[in-house]
């Protein structure tokens, strides 16, 4: 008895240690994994409507980062798991803007117009106060001045900063220096494309030449030894090149035409017939074939004249961009987000608009790790509120149109970080410290 | 013998031609005689206590005429602003704009370009401080200042160099009241004062005593960004004379003393200090701008002279964002639009003795801010990182420097609405 006794006494006390014991170790097991969930999200975005163009999402979803990165997309995260949640409920959530075409190597040489000079603008003083969290500064400098540029811009931005290196070995010193053949040396190029630099340099870019085609096969030479796109600016040659030409036999599909609705007279063929006020027909043929089109708003490249019929008729940029530098941030441009609010103006859909100034231009520049939401990317993120109202926006001519939306960037994370908060929505009231007396 | 019957309606003729021509060609001229007419907005102009809806024309690049009803055919230009504030040109009393290459500020990558932040938020005059030097100030002049669109002022700083990042500014030997003097008396349409910076290393007076003597010398104001535990800030105001500018004045960190004490008052000889005639500039750069400081001493009288923003790398993308952001804080803070106003505006520039500046007189140069106050749900995030909600804040609209339109926010001044032939 004693011992049946001791025996159930036993089992009993060993089945009640192994109960406490099961329960222990579910409690702790909650208790570690709850742990763990509370403090596994860094950032959590809630209650926004995300346009992510590349993984089709464009709804109501939360967003959560952990580190730099993009942890989770989906829909009720639960704000318990983060150790910061941001209610952007109202709000649109964009992968972090890519501004495809500027000039940020500021620096002091006063001759010169944007290599080294006033001229390039700092990249943080404009890009995540409009959402923007990639620039590509348009061909600034060449390979012999490419380095100072990386020293002296590039590291110091918070920015992700690429750039096309211009054809011309000394960038974009001047008109005049655009136009040295002699200084257009495709292998360098490639060699400081692939062998120096292939983080950071993600095309070539030719510019301002008075020629012929010599300076964009130059470029386009140099991007096929470094398989990368060009991008051209193909103003100011005399006699007036054929766009028809360069879109249908120089270029290669991927290569980018920008200042796409440009109306100069003299100097450039624009996309839209002055007089008819159609797209011309191989335009629309070109970009069927690959050609990409960028906007490159700038101070004198950006017409209501071709814009508006152009819309109209169907043709629809591939890339929306800036061509930011000093004299255009002050003039109809102003910056990203206004340029993207004019073609919600001219009644392009919000979604068409992201996409071209997010996973397109990624695309376009051969970096689909970037202009996207998806989980493991980098945590390159803007939030805008769409403001309604009446807005008026310019061209280069000065002449408006006015719209009911404007974008304001609420927003923007880079790497993970807040780097621009308009109204204070990532952190805590203020609250009046309590007296000691 | 004259034919009164034919030659009568001759002269009738020939009087109506040239009384015609007498009276329609000043009305010709007048038409012509304005460049730009801002009509309808509310005229704030602290400098002549007008706070009314009046009319603005611009001639020559100067003020032409300020009156109720300014007729639209006298103007060139006629821009309706009604709903809008027109104000003097905003004047920043705090930058960094020796922008450059080099690491830091002097001629560095740490100051901004002015035409890049300015002319977006209404201000037409940004005042340095001291990111030059008298050795360092005549490229500061050729690079940027004699550039700029932006008016661009400046303090001298005491040091040579200016403020770079280089310890031997910190070198007594490099603090030279003489030639900083001199310096701002050869510029005296530039330099408007001297400055003292952060020297961290010097624990004698030396420094802030050339400071001063510098400015004496120089007739001008001393601006103090000083911070030194050492120098106590009781004894920074005793030797600063009535004038004299304390900026950062709503700081909160371990280098200066605060001017709100730990229960939360602002300390007697601080008052004391700003009613002999110290003046507080805000100076809120990223980490001199907190509301446990600036609430407090608002509630309780202590009030910012000017809004600097101390405008650089890092401040511009932290709380403090742009001069309007900053004027909004205090908008939604309780101060009222008027003194707002006059504090970005006349009180800065009297407090650098540029009296030319900061008002909407007949003859003044033309610089201009037209701003709208929008109403929503804003929030104000302090060094600290902190905010306070409000429901109102400035935005440029139109900026006008020197009677030139520098800035359009939604095309205001536009030729027209966009034609498609």
């Amino acid at each position: 008895m004693r011992i049946k006794t001791a025996g159930i006494s036993e089992f009993i006390q060993h089945q009640f240690v192994q109960i406490v014991q099961g329960i222990t170790a579910v409690l702790v097991l909650i208790l570690i994994s709850s742990a763990v969930h509370a403090q596994e999200i860094d950032i959590l975005l809630k209650g926004g409507h995300v346009i992510d163009p590349k993984n089709n999402i464009d709804s109501k979803m939360d967003v959560a980062i952990v580190g730099d990165k993009i942890f989770r997309v989906a829909k009720d995260i639960p704000a318990n798991t983060s150790k910061k949640t941001v209610d952007i409920s109202g709000l649109y959530v964009t992968p972090g803007l890519i501004d495809m075409h500027t000039h940020v190597f500021h620096g002091t040489d006063p001759n010169s117009m944007t290599a080294n000079s006033y001229g390039g603008l700092q990249a943080d003083a404009f890009s995540f106060r409009a959402g923007v969290t990639t620039v590509v500064d348009a061909g600034s400098s060449g390979w012999r001045n490419f380095p100072l540029f990386k020293a002296q811009s590039i590291d110091r931005a918070q920015t992700r900063v690429l750039a096309f290196l211009n054809v011309v070995g000394r960038g974009m010193v001047s008109r005049f220096d655009q136009q040295d053949v002699s200084d257009m040396n495709p292998v360098m190029n490639a060699h400081m494309i692939n062998k120096l630099y292939p983080d950071i340099l993600v095309g070539i870019k030719s510019a301002h030449y008075w020629g012929d085609f010599t300076s964009v096969d130059k470029a386009i030479e140099s991007g096929k030894l470094a398989n990368v796109p060009v991008i051209v600016d193909f103003g100011e040659h005399t006699p007036v090149n054929p766009i028809e030409s360069l879109f249908m036999e120089h270029f290669r599909p991927g290569d980018i035409f920008t200042h796409t609705f440009s109306e100069i007279n003299g100097g450039r063929e624009s996309i839209v017939d002055e007089k008819s006020r159609k797209v011309k027909p191989f335009v629309f043929a070109a970009q069927k074939r690959g050609i990409i089109f960028d906007v490159g708003h700038g101070a004198g490249a950006f017409n209501f004249n071709q814009a508006i019929p152009a819309i109209k008729q169907g043709f629809l940029p591939n890339t929306i961009s800036t061509d930011l530098y000093n004299l255009s941030m002050n003039a109809a441009m102003k910056d990203m987000s206004n340029v993207m609010s004019k073609f919600l103006a001219m009644g392009v859909s919000l979604n068409d608009v992201i996409l071209r100034t997010t996973w397109n231009p990624a695309q376009v520049i051969k970096r689909p790790d970037l202009g996207h939401l998806s989980v493991g990317t980098e945590a390159d993120i803007a939030v805008f509120n769409l403001k309604k109202g009446n807005f008026g926006y310019m061209d280069v001519r000065r002449t408006k149109i006015s719209g009911t939306e404007k974008l304001e960037a609420e927003l923007t994370i880079r790497a993970g970080r807040v780097v621009w908060d308009l109204n204070g929505i990532s952190v805590p009231e203020w609250q009046m410290p309590a007296t000691t007396n | 013998m004259l034919n009164y019957k034919k030659v009568l309606p001759q002269v009738f003729t020939v009087s109506v031609f040239i009384a015609l021509t007498l009276f329609i060609s000043p009305i010709q001229s007048m038409a012509q005689e304005i460049d730009l007419l801002l009509k309808g907005g509310r005229l704030i102009d602290a400098k002549n206590k007008v706070d009314a809806k009046m009319d603005l024309a611009i001639k020559d690049g100067k003020i032409f005429k300020v009156a109720s009803n300014i007729p639209a055919t006298e103007s060139k230009k006629v821009l309706d602003v009604s709903g809008l504030i027109v104000s003097p040109g905003l004047i920043n009393m705090h930058t960094h704009v020796y922008a450059g290459s080099k690491p830091g500020f002097t001629d560095g990558t740490s100051s901004q370009l002015p035409d890049a932040f300015a002319p977006r938020s209404g201000i037409t005059t940004v005042v340095d401080a001291g990111t030059s030097g008298w050795r360092t100030f005549p490229d500061f002049k050729s690079k940027i200042i004699d550039g700029s669109t932006t008016r661009v002022l400046a303090f001298l700083s005491i040091a040579a160099s200016g403020y770079s990042v280089d310890k031997a500014q910190e070198n007594i030997n490099e603090m030279d009241a003489q030639m900083t003097a001199e310096t701002v008396k050869k510029y005296p349409d530039i330099l408007v004062g001297v400055r003292i910076g952060r020297y961290e290393t010097d624990d004698n007076w030396a420094p802030f005593d050339r400071a001063v003597e510098a400015a004496k010398l120089s007739n001008t104001p001393l601006f103090v960004e000083c911070h030194l535990p050492k120098y106590s800030l009781e004894d920074q105001l005793k030797h600063m004379r009535p004038g004299d500018i304390m900026t950062h004045a709503f700081e909160n960190v371990a280098e200066r003393m605060t001017v709100v004490d730990e229960k939360g008052k602002v300390r007697p000889f601080v008052l004391d200090a700003q009613k002999r005639g110290i003046l507080f500039d805000i100076g809120h750069g990223g980490g001199g701008f907190w509301f446990n400081q600036a609430i407090p001493a608002f509630e309780q009288g202590l009030l910012p002279n000017s809004f600097g923003t101390d405008e650089h790398r890092t401040s511009m993308n932290s709380g403090m964002k742009t001069m309007l952001n900053v004027m909004s804080k205090y908008l939604n803070m309780g101060m009222g639009i008027t003194d707002i106003i006059a504090r970005g505006s006349w009180n800065a520039a009297k407090s650098i003795k540029r009296e030319d500046l900061g008002n909407l007189s007949v003859g003044s140069v033309a610089d201009i801010a037209v701003l709208s106050v929008n109403t929503g749900k804003f929030g104000f995030v302090d060094s600290g990182n902190n905010k306070i909600n409000g429901d109102r804040k400035f935005e440029a609209e139109l900026t006008v420097r020197a009677g030139r339109i520098i800035w359009d926010l939604n095309g205001l001044s536009a030729k027209g609405m966009a034609k498609i032939n």
